[in-house]
């Protein structure tokens, strides 16, 4: 079965050759080791780049094969990586991340950047004039120009149980949302048509300001919406085609779980926009095979795939068609460990066990070179910070420091927690992971360095959903818990904070739908999260939280082994960009030769 | 003894079985004449070959593994040398044959006036209405009752009698010069077996038949046949008329059949006697006389010559395959004869 | 035999009924996925999980989501709405019966013109050489896992992706209204694949039904009133022999109306049996109960026709 690319928070996808030397790995990608910006198309390795050029080819068709469907196709709900790829080429958020530079978001529907307040609790955006939405049917709102209050409405309207978003409460901490299920929220304020102020109720404005990215900031008018909302499921969301568009393109036909088409946008206006949009339509098969698709994206022409390509086309394509696959890092993956609970509690015991772990047979279980980089540390290479928390090379902690493991410094940090041979007597360990492969190898590999300690592990295989919705994503459960499944991160969007906060941070720790792993909550780390969410300063922001990555190795948090490489195919006519913040295709900068 | 030509004449008819651990000699040479409006009964015990022969002259032995030899005349063809097809019109037309067990041997799942009509029609062009009239004049002729009704019945639905009178129905549909009837009452009860056996003989005279009834047991046949041939292990061991056969039978095996009859008025507690021992298997028969091994009469020389079929002196339609003198035989025949048994 | 048909019509829907409750078990009760933090998305609040719950009637009794369940099946003939796409289950599954029942048909024909053939010549010329070889070539037919046998189809013969581009390959099915030549095209090679197995299955098993038909009584009666071989072997043998398959084609049928599950997912034909494999995966609760419900609807209804024609096939068997 696939990685679920959509489950953003468990499944990342393939590979993305190990490669020589270069310190970044997103340096890598844009060919930047010191070769010329004139050749992006091609990374080092003879691989793809990804990379939007000049000139490239007006006008065709894409035809993308998928196998998995779609979460949220209403901007309100959107969440999911596949979800994404349709919204952001058919509406326009706030702020916007072009696909060659993840860690720097520019303005969309935005007219320039956000505002944060001195106290941190209001954030203030102006929105562009001139941006009309556009329809497959004539409506009331057709060619209408969409006002900040529409952006407000999606706000609200994200807080209703038909749209019910999955974020907003996390990163738009809302005067009046706590009461709000779909009605007014007081916190938002629309002084002006172009105008939108959000106040919060706590300080968090250079985090918030950072979140307006997501799709929750497309603007939705309420006028026409509001009757869709109040169904039961909500139309806006069941029936697509029926949205208001403001992006360069629009979903012209959907059938659930078959095809999704897009075609131009005739309210669009290239003048308010810095998107390219090359591509005349755009045909999307989802409930493909993905065996059969891999082989059908290499001999075909105008097809690229959707979601992740299987191992085998992976490697039909780097070793036979290297100029048309792209590996792109994105996310982290790290074995948590129960750090409530003995034996993990003591942070000896956990850096023994991270001496132990043969993070590089991890690394092979999963696919290999091709799969990702061995990771040192959380912060991956595409997010602010990963340089200064050490880059590649790491932190220098001596527990981590040969991806092989070693048995010598986890006889020591063992000793150190109180067993003097080196080894512990037979305690017991529990331990669940998923039967799937090749979760399933890791997990043994993991179970083995944890027996190598001399626990006696009690280890138990479950399928995927079980395993995640039952146990390790319950409190209750997990605290029974020492290692449950895997672990890893895809950040909602490019900043330390979304990348870190939700594993790492104490009062991430929820009843159900857990997803801090390791039940790690440190006073002092999380002062440091509270306060390096407040800075504003993209250089210190990303010094700040460097900093938080180091500490965090430094706790053992929990065991970091993997920067995850998505890959990505294309047809030899197809000139695919790839929206290196999502490491999707970028269907506004993606065109056909 | 008549002047005309046989209906049909058997000579040296074999049929040997290749199988992987051997030959099975089913027939070993059996030879015999059947004249028009005649009944011959075979008897024999299971495996004695009596069946084999009969499917042999009607082309039914199953060919692959099966040499057949000797000759077969009927109607002036040797019918062991035509082709299939023309077997084939003789087959149901010419010669008719019934099996033992009516039930299985009638298709359950096609109406029972329907095999007739299929009968009909194999080997007359004639349409489908007239083939159901015969059919229905045949089952009136063997005497079922309500005939109409029961042609658009099933097999299942009609007792043991009945269904054995619906395949004589259907083998003699084409009138056939010539009926085959292998052990035609062995599934039925004792007061049905008298029915059926009356029906043939009726049938017999009103169509002018021959009969071959093929059986284990010699009171089926004392009755309803002219001529009696007994069997034993592929070969005639006897055949006379059939009052020679119990008057003065000249073969042990057929004093030994006549004494295991059961009769009924016979003393109560008086033990029946089986003849000893059992039938030799057809795979790799010994020298000499099949039946000498369980013969009381047997001696040494025996169990090396073959016994030949020869007329019994002074009556020539009397034949029988014994090494004894026949003096020899008389004698042991009178003295088995004596009034304690009378 | 109406009142046979109508005792058997009153178990259908008790049979029906015990099948759903059933399938709301495993799926509430048991552990396995909560849709509702599937829905929810991994980082949404205690908060919205719970208003997810409750906009999806997950927080009430077992008993009154089966009832409501089934009210709503029974009176409206509504199967709920899918929790992933929000489409109507029942839209849903009507939309993909054609496909579906292309495929089943399509198939069908298939298999039955090859193996009744091969089944009959195989019998009658029991260890000839055709009789070894297709019988073999039926083994290896049924061994094979459909996927597999799927996917070498398509490697081999596709038109896109092929070594030898004959059929049309993947993504390529339209339904029969849009275009007949196409929708024509695009199943080809689905259904010699899904007709492999069976066809196999079917000339082994009318092999050996025959073999023993040809051994009984009757046949021999048959060939003793002088008929023709070739009426011996069809209208008395083949049509003796033809029962079981009967039964057993009635019940694949009936099994393949719920969805041809491998063979739809390699080919991407939007059936049934896609949609019920994309809603276990995405634990869609509504979606399975429908495509459960359905599939066991065609097998039992398949059942019943088949115990139904069996009567008018074997007379011996006929019901009061």
């Amino acid at each position: 079965m696939n990685d679920l690319r959509l489950r953003r928070a468990r499944r990342p996808l393939p590979s993305r050759p190990l490669l020589l030397g270069c310190v970044a790995t997103v340096a890598l990608v844009l060919g930047a080791c010191g070769g010329s910006s004139s050749d992006k198309k091609v990374a080092a390795g003879g691989f793809a780049s990804g990379l939007p050029t000049d000139g490239q080819k007006r006008g065709g068709t894409l035809k993308l094969l998928g196998s998995e469907g779609f979460f949220h196709l209403d901007p309100g709900g959107s969440y999911f990586q596949l979800d994404y790829m349709v919204t952001y080429a058919t509406q326009r958020p706030l702020y916007y991340f072009k696909p060659d530079d993840p860690k720097t978001a520019v303005p969309d529907l935005a007219d320039g950047p956000p505002q944060v307040s001195a106290d941190n609790k209001t954030v203030t955006v102006k929105i562009k004039s001139g941006i009309r939405y556009g329809t497959n049917k004539k409506t009331a709102i057709t060619g209408k120009e969409v006002t900040a209050a529409d952006v407000k409405y999606a706000f609200e309207r994200g807080l209703n149980p038909s749209v019910a978003n999955g974020y907003e409460g996390v990163y738009f901490p809302l005067v009046g949302a706590d009461k709000a299920k779909g009605g007014p929220i007081s916190g938002i304020t629309t002084p002006d048509a172009h105008t939108i102020v959000f106040k919060l109720t706590k300080p968090f404005g250079a985090t918030t300001a950072r979140a307006l990215v997501m799709p929750l900031t497309v603007p939705v008018p309420k006028s026409y919406v509001a009757p869709l909302d109040a169904k039961q499921p909500n139309p806006y969301d069941a029936q697509p085609e029926r949205q208001a568009f403001t992006g360069p393109y629009m979903i012209s036909d959907y059938k659930a779980g078959k095809t999704i088409t897009l075609v131009r946008n005739p309210q669009w206006d290239p003048k308010t926009d810095f998107k390219p949009a090359y591509l005349d339509r755009i045909e999307w098969t989802i409930d493909a095979d993905p065996n059969v698709a891999g082989r059908q994206i290499f001999s075909g022409t105008g097809l690229a795939n959707a979601d992740t390509p299987t191992a085998g086309a992976v490697k039909r394509f780097a070793t036979r068609a290297k100029d048309r696959i792209t590996f792109t890092p994105l996310g982290n993956r790290f074995v948590g460990v129960n750090t409530q609970r003995k034996p993990f509690s003591d942070i000896n015991v956990r850096k023994a066990f991270a001496a132990a772990l043969d993070r590089r047979a991890m690394l092979l279980a999963r696919g290999g070179p091709l799969v990702g980089q061995l990771a040192t540390h959380f912060l991956p290479p595409t997010i602010p910070g990963y340089d200064e928390a050490g880059g590649a090379k790491g932190t220098g902690a001596d527990y981590l420091a040969n991806p092989s493991g070693d048995p010598a410094v986890a006889a020591k940090y063992m000793k150190l927690a109180g067993f003097p041979s080196g080894k512990a007597n037979g305690e017991k360990v529990v331990m669940l992971g998923e039967n799937d492969s090749p979760a399933k190898e890791t997990a043994q590999i993991t179970r083995d360095a944890i027996a190598s300690l001399g626990f006696d592990v009690s280890f138990r295989l479950l399928d995927q959903s079980t395993l995640y919705s039952k146990f390790c994503g319950v409190r209750t459960e997990l605290e029974k818990i020492d290692v449950c499944g895997f672990a890893g991160w895809l950040p909602d969007f490019s900043d330390p904070y979304a990348m870190l906060t939700a594993n790492f941070y104490g009062k991430s720790i929820t009843a159900v739908n857990n997803s801090n792993a390791s039940l790690f909550d440190d006073p002092a780390v999380n002062a440091a999260m509270d306060k390096a969410a407040l800075i504003a300063d993209a250089g210190d922001r990303a010094k700040a939280w460097g900093a938080i990555d180091r500490r965090l190795v430094d706790k053992v948090a929990a065991v970091p082994f993997l920067f995850d490489n998505v890959a990505n195919i294309a047809s030899k006519n197809v000139q695919g960009v790839v929206g290196q913040w999502i490491a999707s295709w970028d269907l506004a900068y993606t065109s056909l030769k | 003894m008549t002047a005309a030509a046989p209906l049909l004449r058997v000579e040296d008819l074999r049929v040997h079985f290749d199988t992987d651990d051997g030959t099975v000699r089913a027939v070993d040479g059996i030879s015999y004449e059947l004249q028009r409006g005649r009944v011959l009964g075979i008897v024999g015990e299971s495996g004695s070959g009596k069946s084999v022969s009969s499917l042999a002259i009607m082309g039914l032995v199953d060919g692959e593994r099966a040499r057949i030899s000797g000759r077969v005349e009927f109607g002036g063809r040797d019918l062991l040398a035509l082709d299939p097809e023309a077997m084939r019109a003789v087959r149901g037309n010419e010669i008719a044959m019934i099996f033992q067990d009516p039930l299985s041997s009638l298709h359950p799942f096609h109406r029972v006036g329907d095999q007739l009509a299929e009968a009909v029609r194999a080997h007359r062009d004639v349409s489908r209405a007239q083939a159901r009239a015969r059919a229905l004049e045949l089952l009136e002729l063997v005497g079922i009752p309500d005939a109409r009704r029961r042609m658009d019945g099933y097999a299942h639905e009609l007792s043991g009698g009945m269904r054995q009178r619906v395949m004589i129905a259907m083998a003699l549909v084409n009138e056939p010069a010539l009926l085959i009837a292998d052990e035609p009452t062995t599934a039925l009860d004792v007061t049905v077996q008298a029915q059926i056996l009356d029906l043939v003989g009726r049938l017999k005279d009103e169509l002018g038949m021959a009969v071959v009834i093929i059986t284990h047991d010699l009171g089926i046949v004392a009755e309803t046949a002219d001529e009696i041939a007994v069997m034993y292990a592929g070969r005639i061991v006897e055949r006379a008329p059939v009052a020679r056969i119990f008057s003065a039978p000249e073969h042990p095996y057929t004093w030994g059949l006549l004494a295991s009859i059961p009769r009924l008025d016979a003393p109560r507690g008086e033990e029946l006697v089986p003849i000893p021992g059992t039938p030799p298997s057809l795979l790799g028969l010994p020298r000499g006389c099949a039946f000498a091994p369980r013969c009381p009469y047997a001696q040494p020389r025996h169990h090396e010559v073959d016994p030949r079929a020869e007329p019994v002196p002074g009556d020539p339609a009397h034949v029988v395959a014994c090494l004894l003198e026949p003096a020899q035989r008389r004698r042991l025949w009178a003295a088995l004869r004596t009034p304690e048994r009378a | 035999m109406a009142r046979y048909i109508l005792r058997r019509i009153g178990w259908t829907v008790v049979l029906l009924a015990l099948v759903s409750a059933v399938t709301f078990v495993i799926f509430y009760a048991l552990p396995s996925a909560d849709p509702a933090v599937l829905r929810a998305g991994r980082q949404a609040s205690p908060e919205l999980v719970a208003q997810i719950r409750a906009r999806l009637g997950l927080d009430d009794p077992l008993v009154v989501q089966y009832w409501t369940y089934m009210k709503d099946v029974v009176l409206h003939f509504d199967f709920g709405f899918s929790y992933q796409s929000g489409e109507s289950v029942r839209a849903a599954i009507v939309s993909r019966l054609p496909a579906t029942i292309s495929m089943t048909v399509g198939a069908l024909v298939i298999w039955l013109a090859t193996a009744l053939p091969i089944g009959v010549i195989s019998a009658i010329r029991r260890r000839s050489l055709l009789d070894r070889v297709t019988m073999t070539g039926a083994l290896l037919a049924i061994s094979a896992p459909v996927y597999w046998l799927a996917l070498v189809a398509l490697y081999l013969f596709a038109s896109d992706i092929g070594v030898i581009p004959i059929f049309d390959g993947a993504n390529t099915y339209v339904g029969i209204t849009q275009d007949p030549v196409q929708w024509f095209a695009s199943l080809l090679l689905p259904w010699l694949v899904l007709a492999a197995g069976f066809s196999a299955f079917y000339a082994r098993l009318l092999r050996a039904n025959l073999v023993e038909v040809m051994g009984e009584d009757y046949i021999r009666t048959a060939r003793a009133k002088g008929l023709p071989e070739r009426r011996v072997v069809w209208r008395h043998g083949v049509r003796a022999a033809i029962t079981p398959i009967v039964t057993v084609l009635g019940l694949d049928i009936g099994v393949l109306l719920g969805g041809s599950i491998l063979t739809e997912s390699v080919f991407n034909i939007p059936g049934v049996g896609r949609y019920a494999y994309d809603a276990i995966r995405t634990a869609d609760l509504p979606a399975i109960q429908g495509t459960v419900l359905f599939a066991a609807f065609f097998i039992v209804v398949a059942n019943l026709v088949v115990d139904i024609a069996y009567a008018f096939l074997d007379p011996r068997v006929r019901y009061g």
